[in-house]
């Protein structure tokens, strides 16, 4: 029992770094399942249901929302409630399955680990389409607009003010963001750190020259009335969008467009927007 | 200064919520481990070859790599290969999954401490008991086991106050223990963003918990003084 | 008729026979005294006797009843053993005293919890126990050491709770082991003195023993062994001023200068 025990661990170490390797292998993968399942084998046909993921959701009666803590996107009020944009976009989204929505927080480093490994159904939390997030993910329309920019000391901003003038500066990023991506396309040296807020603690301590972060999370962390009163932002590296995660291959990030969709058509996705003072991001659905 | 004075009760009502998740591991993992730890000491000191040596097979991955991997294997695996997420997404599931991976690793390293304890004790006592005519069971509760405790209880304490900072490892599968909450400060949470003195903040908390548990293993030692 | 009659014990540990065709008997009151170098096997014979050890080969009769047959494996059963083993005492040469409890208590120990497993177990059958013990332990001259702990007394003071422990079980034969060779040379004394006492109250003994003067003195046998086998035995007086056999002289002119 311990042995197997033991070679399960050594297996499970092996296959979760093939994992890393090639999330996005596992799409190809369910093809065949359904190739089989049109030859009219019993056993294939009675998984053919377990495909949709919808079907799925609603047979458990909840989706399960990967976030983490991100005003203004998820967070939460003084009740102890999960709202932001993206919370009551996503509570909005359960709401048109017949299904209830359970927020959980998750370490930002693992969403595909969770995702995949069916913890949570996907991620919601103003993510931003990268290249490494499509290839692994099922991934909604963007919805959100959003910009990489540059933040320094404000004392010497007037130094940095376009994109060359930035290359030789000693970057703090976010390891696996779009701001590190943006950072090395430009060339220059990036401390990958845990989160955009640590990147930003940096450039304070002056641990690093600069930060990349995006505009939105820089509008409420940095300047004056801020935490950071003594930074700034500089130039734009990048514009991205935001969107949805679901596992590869799932038919919610359909359902989730043609919510989107609709949602935006009634108007409802403009009010929330308002709501949470996003509405000049918002992407015409 | 004043900034601070006001965020200090939201913080500690934080810190608070996450201090109780890590007891709340912490007392789980002594529940599981220190009877576990047992039956894998007496499985790798049995004279059933096999059994001996799995336990020792088992003992050895256990000890010989992080409690951060076996974390992620137990959390992730069942899931992501197996293709059935046993333990949920949920904060519950989460517990349960971090519970599992410390309760099996620290069973391992009081396995070993049990085995020094063990024998540690001189095979004289165990001849005193038999040729009193004392049956095995009667030795081991009225002659060794009180031995044993004496000789376990310093690496047990090193042990076990090591545990308690440990428990800060379970925030890599997002369970949040009293650190995830200190660190949301930095992040941006309640209102407050980029304020790293939460963080150190939770030191507090570590130093006031093990600052007890040394006092108190520090008693029993003094309280087992009185024989050698 | 023989208190103890041991008949052609054979022990080996691996490949080395440690005991060979090991044959003697005791009557009641006997006082037994096995000499010789070590290695000779001596301990490993008292060790058989409290079935410590399991001889190979032969059996041990204690009042003409067969406790060990080691032809017949049913007599090693452990409940079985552990009624045996009552019939014999044994006085470890290191004490083997339990180290948390006091003196009284290391000699109520094994009695009290025979008594608990019996019916009908009271508090006056305790304070029975309580005042057996203490009369063992004034026997021994430890009148106000019961209630010390073992590392709080003297070499000589511990073996003496030690006999009292073994005592306590009033076993048939009581056998010691070396049970002054770990003690300070001014503390041997105390516990021969004690030995002694015993024998003259009529105890069966079997004594393995490097004390020449006390084997010679106390003992109404002795046993010479060399290489796991009796060389040579009788009268003390013979076997020790007067060996027969070469290597009997040789040992104890050896022992004795």
């Amino acid at each position: 029992m311990k042995k197997v025990f033991a070679l399960l661990l050594a297996a499970a170490m092996l296959l979760s770094m093939a994992a890393c390797g090639s999330s996005g292998s596992e799409a190809p993968a369910s093809a065949p399942a359904e190739a089989s399942a049109a030859e009219g084998s019993a056993a294939a046909s009675a998984e053919a249901p377990a495909d949709s993921e919808v079907a799925a959701i609603q047979a458990a009666g909840k989706l399960v929302v990967g976030i983490t803590d991100f005003e203004p996107r998820d967070y939460k009020n003084e009740a102890g409630e999960w709202v932001g944009f993206d919370a009551d976009m996503a509570k909005a989204f359960a709401e048109s399955l017949g299904v209830a929505v359970e927020f959980v927080e998750i370490d930002w480093d693992n969403k595909i680990m969770e995702l995949d490994g069916k913890t949570i159904d996907c991620v919601w939390n103003g993510m931003t389409l990268t290249d490494e997030v499509t290839s692994a993910m099922e991934c909604s329309k963007p919805y959100c607009n959003n910009a990489q920019i540059v933040i320094v000391p404000a004392a010497v901003a007037d130094q940095y003010q376009d994109a060359e003038s930035v290359k030789g500066l000693n970057f703090a990023v976010e390891a696996g963001s779009a701001g590190e991506a943006a950072v090395n396309e430009l060339g220059a040296t990036a401390t990958p750190v845990k989160a955009q807020s640590d990147a930003l603690m940096e450039v304070a301590a002056g641990t690093s020259d600069a930060a990349v972060i995006d505009s939105l999370m820089a509008a409420a962390m940095v300047g004056e009335g801020t935490s950071y009163a003594d930074l700034t932002y500089t130039v734009g590296l990048t514009t991205e969008e935001y969107g949805v995660g679901f596992r590869k291959g799932s038919d919610l990030a359909e359902k989730l467009n043609e919510f989107f969709a609709a949602s935006y058509a009634d108007g409802t996705m403009m009010k929330i927007a308002e709501t949470y003072g996003v509405q000049a991001a918002i992407i015409a659905q | 200064m004043e900034l601070i004075l006001q965020q200090l009760p939201i913080v500690i009502g934080a810190l608070n919520v996450g201090f109780l998740q890590t007891l709340k591991l912490f007392f789980v993992t002594l529940l599981g481990a220190i009877p576990l730890g047992l039956l894998i000491a007496f499985g790798s000191m049995s004279k059933f070859k096999p059994l001996s040596a799995l336990m020792k097979t088992l003992v050895w991955v256990i000890r010989g790599t992080p409690l951060m991997i076996q974390l992620l294997i137990i959390y992730y695996f069942p899931g992501l290969v197996l293709g059935t997420p046993i333990w949920g997404g949920g904060e519950g599931g989460r517990f349960a999954a971090a519970a599992c991976s410390f309760i099996l690793n620290y069973a391992c390293y009081f396995s070993e401490i049990y085995r020094g304890g063990i024998q540690g004790v001189p095979v004289g006592q165990e001849e005193a008991g038999l040729v009193l005519g004392m049956t095995k069971r009667q030795i081991f509760f009225q002659v060794t086991l009180l031995q044993m405790i004496k000789r376990i209880v310093p690496p047990m304490s090193n042990e076990i106050i090591t545990l308690v900072k440990d428990t800060s490892l379970a925030r890599i599968i997002a369970l949040q223990e009293i650190i995830w909450a200190g660190q949301a400060f930095m992040k941006g949470s309640q209102g407050i963003s980029g304020a790293i003195w939460p963080l150190f903040f939770t030191a507090v908390y570590y130093l006031i918990c093990n600052g007890i548990l040394t006092l108190a293993f520090g008693k029993l030692e003094k309280k087992l003084d009185y024989f050698r | 008729m023989s208190i103890l009659e041991v008949s052609h014990i054979r022990k080996t540990f691996g490949r080395t026979e440690v005991l060979r065709d090991i044959s003697f008997s005791l009557n009641k009151g006997d006082v037994v005294s096995i000499i010789g170098s070590s290695g000779s096997g001596k301990t490993t014979l008292l060790r058989c006797l409290n079935f410590l050890e399991t001889p190979d080969e032969g059996t041990i009769k204690v009042n003409d009843e067969l406790l060990f047959d080691a032809a017949d494996p049913t007599s090693m059963k452990e409940s079985e053993v552990r009624k045996k083993r009552l019939h014999f005492g044994l006085v470890f040469q290191s004490f083997n005293l339990f180290p948390q409890y006091t003196a009284m208590e290391n000699v109520m120990l094994a009695k009290k919890l025979l008594a608990k497993q019996e019916p009908g177990y009271s508090k006056e059958k305790l304070a029975e126990i309580e005042a057996q013990a203490k009369d063992l332990l004034r026997q021994m001259g430890l009148a106000d050491r019961m209630d010390n702990y073992p590392h709080q007394l003297s070499g000589g003071q511990c073996q003496r709770v030690a006999i009292a422990r073994a005592l306590a079980l009033q076993p048939d034969i009581l056998c010691f082991d070396e049970p002054t060779s770990a003690l300070d040379p001014e503390l041997t004394g105390e516990v021969l003195r004690v030995i002694r006492e015993l024998a003259d109250q009529g105890h069966t003994m079997v004594i393995v023993t490097h004390e020449m003067a006390f084997a010679r003195d106390v003992a109404s046998h002795v046993i010479f062994m060399a290489d796991g086998v009796i060389v040579e035995q009788g009268n003390p007086k013979d076997v020790i001023d007067n060996p027969q056999s070469e290597r009997a002289r040789a040992f104890l002119q050896k022992v004795q200068h």
